[in-house]
């Protein structure tokens, strides 16, 4: 009998431990995961950001294109090496309505380390001095890369965290993003 | 019962190894230090115990990208005791899939740094704080984070050199001839 009540504790311990590690569970799973789509069909929120030359871009002055966000920093070697395939994507999809933007999270310091590698790298799109508050505004930014891409209309139709698994990952989306096929 | 209790066990024990794996992030430990015992105008060696948590890797003191942010150590030490000759480990070469045989010099797992803890001859003797700071920047093999500080402290104790006497003179040794 004692054994039995010792079981039934014990039992109701582990459904208690079971459930809680199932709601920490469930809750990460809500939170965005590296690869996966997390804001697929909402608008993209807007901002106006500066380029290094301190011209501002709003995001809304886009609209009409299919737009790819790319969160990036010097400091960052998987970032640093999907920018030259952004690159390819802007030569090949450009006169097809794509733009991509660099949006830097270096610090304000390392503004000439942007520049540079930006022409050391032929860089052909607006790379935009990061805020905090942007990045508040997609989910934190936690990490680098993240790459969100818009459709014509604004709309997020992909969410990237991390660097993909090849230039032919991004054009996917690229072209998802354009409504190609 | 005993078989509900078994799949139970086996189902907690899978889900705990999941959250782990979804909840990590990068960081960097320092171990305790013991304090630091040295007297005052000698010098002693002050061993930092470092661990970067499984998964992650950090550039070394010395990256090759000069873009990289490197590991660096920050030591505020009291007036009158001075921490130098800072001497970091040699990191790993580390080629991650997508880095076209780019290579990145690293820490992962546990490192050591070194330094040399000098009091001044004018020091007063007793035990002084250090804090210190560790910045680091950490990356996996897809993604990286944003580059963070991580404080620590340990204990300096000044103690009074140790004066061995000569043995005194003894006029009548036979070993001391006039």
């Amino acid at each position: 009998m004692v054994g039995l009540k010792r079981n039934v504790v014990v039992f109701g311990v582990m459904v208690m431990v079971l459930a809680g590690l199932l709601a920490m569970a469930v809750y990460r799973r809500s939170l965005p995961i590296r690869g996966e789509v997390v804001a697929k069909g909402k608008p993209a929120p807007e901002f106006t950001l500066t380029d290094l030359a301190g011209k501002p871009l709003a995001l809304s002055s886009l609209r009409g294109k299919a737009v790819v966000l790319n969160f990036w920093a010097t400091w960052c070697p998987p970032c640093k090496q999907e920018v030259p395939w952004f690159v390819e994507m802007q030569n090949r999809y450009g006169a097809q309505g794509l733009q991509v933007v660099g949006i830097n999270m270096d610090d304000a310091g390392d503004l000439k380390d942007v520049a540079r590698f930006g022409a050391e790298n032929g860089v052909n799109y607006p790379l935009l001095i990061g805020q905090e508050r942007v990045a508040q505004q997609y989910g934190g930014v936690d990490s680098l890369p993240t790459t969100f891409y818009l459709d014509r209309s604004g709309v997020v139709v992909a969410h990237f965290i991390g660097q993909p698994n090849g230039p032919s990952e991004v054009e996917k989306n690229v072209r998802l993003a354009l409504g190609l096929p | 019962m005993k078989l509900i209790s078994r799949i139970t066990l086996a189902l907690v024990s899978l889900l705990t190894a999941f959250a782990v794996a979804q909840g990590s992030s990068p960081n960097i430990t320092v171990a305790p230090v013991p304090t630091v015992v040295v007297t005052r105008g000698g010098h002693a060696q002050l061993t930092l115990e470092l661990r970067v948590n499984r998964g992650f890797h950090v550039n070394s003191n010395h990256p090759y990208d000069e873009l990289l942010m490197p590991t660096t150590l920050r030591l505020n030490a009291p007036d009158g005791i001075m921490i130098a000759n800072l001497k970091y480990p040699e990191g790993q070469d580390l080629v991650l899939p997508f880095m076209n045989n780019q290579k990145l010099n690293v820490y992962s797992g546990a490192f050591v740094v070194t330094a040399d803890v000098r009091p001044a001859r004018t020091v007063a003797f007793g035990t002084e704080r250090v804090h210190g700071a560790v910045k680091f920047q950490a990356c996996d093999d897809r993604q990286c984070f944003p580059p963070r500080t991580v404080p620590f402290e340990f204990d300096v104790k000044v103690i009074r050199p140790v004066v061995h006497k000569a043995p005194a003179k003894n006029a009548d040794s036979p070993h001391i001839h006039p």
